[in-house]
């Protein structure tokens, strides 16, 4: 499905990326863990061509899409949920999600399953963005993700300041995605909440991925959490 | 003419150059808005809307008003298609760096000129309005016998004039319409909002870019035409529209398009009041005093809103 192979990325003149490599199939949940500054986000950001490859080569389903600009990517089946939801503030939640299906150029089913992901979303349809709760924008990003009709979802700490009801949502509805064959590279800083739902885990150190195990081996090693997160 | 009359006088004036001010200042208001471009050469689009009107018009013979309809409609697009070249040879080469982009449009702004006066050379040019009558405003006067109606001296317009202001609100409400109904303004305000994340929902950026850029030129392009039958055409008039729709802008607030309208409608009521009582230059003076207040008092405008 997708494979990112030996990519290095820099901002400006920082390289932060040093040759990371990671794969991720249909119907698997694979997770990032790694420290802050690891090179997680940047990993994220250049799978959906928002970052330039320096090095390496990331392909989908055997295509080559290093090449390709990011506006293209959501077409080909990638959608990204960013850290910190990044909504179109002023956008009504309407919008939002019309904004996701125009990438994808699906129809009004696409969005009607995904607000009987959220139903609250239903709700607040004419409302503004900005004036959701946290717990509803990131309903809202999911959602608007999900608009694009993606393969692929890439989704940087979803639940990262949210109570755990909304936790639970979210976590049922990236499970749900799986189920739909969706593969999904999920960054997370919980490790109770990556035991949960990874199916594998990519060690991010210092922009290379260090180690990638079965989340089965985790379970019976917690210590690696130890050794690479140094919690 | 008494007070009032010629107040009324002066209001109308100033309500023409309000509806062409908030056209070309709108244009300004959405490049800045969407691209973040600080476009120094929007004045010069203005300037080439109204010669290029000209030249249209002195194409075409007949009636006054079929050559003024042609350049109504063809300038503008030519204005748009020039000004998205530049953005396409300029601003997309210097990846819309905020400073440089600066510098550039700078650059482009002489380059528009000087090309202009080489082409069409240094004469004003006059544009016949395809329909010029003069109609006499009344006024009301409250004398012995109470409330009489009354016609004063010098107390008119034309229809021509009036006609600009009608147009202007009718053009600004269709862009109101586009921006806030139709998915290509969904698409723009999308892009305004966050570029990042326009692009990793399927929006190509640049097209976005280019649209607006030549857009924003057109608006400037479409009040020129419509000013130049009272104004006439000269290679040298960018400046003024582009000094009051800066002001505009930042009374208004970097970005926001009512904000934009409501200031252009206060200035260009004011530049036309001051501007028919004392002079245009009193009128600049203290509308670039207004600006000073603006960015001591409220930095962000009048209707803007602090970006992060």
């Amino acid at each position: 499905m997708l494979h990112v192979n030996k990519i290095e990325v820099a901002y400006d003149r920082v390289q932060v990326l040093f040759g990371l490599s990671l794969s991720v199939n249909r119907g698997e949940i694979l997770c990032l863990l790694g420290r802050n500054g690891a090179g997680k986000t940047t990993t994220l950001k250049s799978i959906m061509g928002l970052l330039p490859l320096q090095q390496g080569a990331i392909t989908l389903d055997d295509e080559a899409i290093s090449g390709l600009p990011a506006h293209d990517r959501p077409a080909r089946g990638i959608a990204y949920v960013p850290q910190g939801r990044r909504l179109f503030s002023e956008l009504s939640v309407r919008q939002n999600m019309e904004v996701g299906l125009m990438a994808s150029g699906a129809g009004r089913e696409t969005q009607e399953y995904a607000l009987s992901l959220f139903p609250r979303l239903r709700e607040r349809l004419k409302q503004r963005a900005e004036t959701l709760s946290g717990g509803e924008q990131q309903m809202l990003a999911m959602a608007r993700a999900i608009c694009t009709r993606p393969e692929v979802i890439l989704l940087d700490e979803p639940t990262e300041g949210l109570q755990p009801s909304m936790t639970s949502l979210i976590r049922d509805v990236i499970v749900e995605m799986k189920g739909n064959g969706v593969a999904v590279v999920l960054v997370e800083q919980h490790v109770d909440a990556v035991l949960s739902v990874a199916d594998r885990v990519t060690f991010v150190e210092h922009g290379v991925d260090a180690e990638t195990v079965d989340v089965s081996v985790l379970k019976e090693q917690p210590e690696m959490v130890k050794q690479y997160l140094g919690v | 003419m008494d007070f009032g009359p010629y107040l009324f006088v002066a209001s109308l004036e100033g309500a023409i150059t309000a509806a062409v001010l908030a056209l070309t200042a709108v244009g300004l208001s959405i490049v800045f808005g969407i691209m973040r471009v600080v476009n120094v050469a929007h004045g010069e689009f203005f300037m080439l809307g109204a010669v290029i009107a000209w030249w249209i018009t002195s194409l075409i013979a007949g009636h006054p008003a079929l050559g003024f309809t042609v350049a109504l409609v063809a300038a503008p697009i030519i204005v748009g298609v020039i000004a998205v070249v530049c953005n396409r040879l300029v601003l997309h080469k210097i990846d819309y760096e905020p400073e440089r982009t600066i510098v550039a449009t700078i650059g482009l702004l002489y380059v528009i000129q000087q090309t202009t006066l080489m082409t069409f050379g240094p004469e004003a040019r006059p544009v016949e309005a395809p329909f010029n009558q003069r109609i006499a405003l009344p006024w009301f006067e409250f004398g012995e016998s109470g409330f009489a109606l009354t016609w004063p001296w010098g107390l008119s317009t034309t229809t021509y004039k009036l006609a600009v202001i009608v147009a202007a609100i009718v053009i600004l409400l269709i862009l109101w319409l586009v921006m806030t109904r139709t998915k290509i303004g969904l698409i723009m305000r999308a892009t305004q909002l966050d570029q990042e994340m326009a692009q990793a929902h399927g929006i190509a950026v640049g097209r976005v870019y280019a649209l607006v850029f030549g857009l924003g030129a057109a608006l400037a392009a479409l009040g020129a035409v419509l000013v130049v039958p009272i104004q006439q055409a000269h290679y040298l008039m960018g400046g003024d529209p582009l000094l009051l729709s800066f002001i505009v802008v930042i009374i208004g607030g970097l970005g926001s398009v009512l904000g934009t309208v409501v200031a252009a409608i206060l200035i260009g009521m004011s530049d036309g009041i001051i501007s028919v009582f004392f002079t245009p230059t009193l009128a600049k003076i203290l509308a670039t005093l207004l600006v000073a207040f603006v960015l001591i008092f409220k930095p962000d405008g009048l209707f803007g809103k602090r970006r992060e």
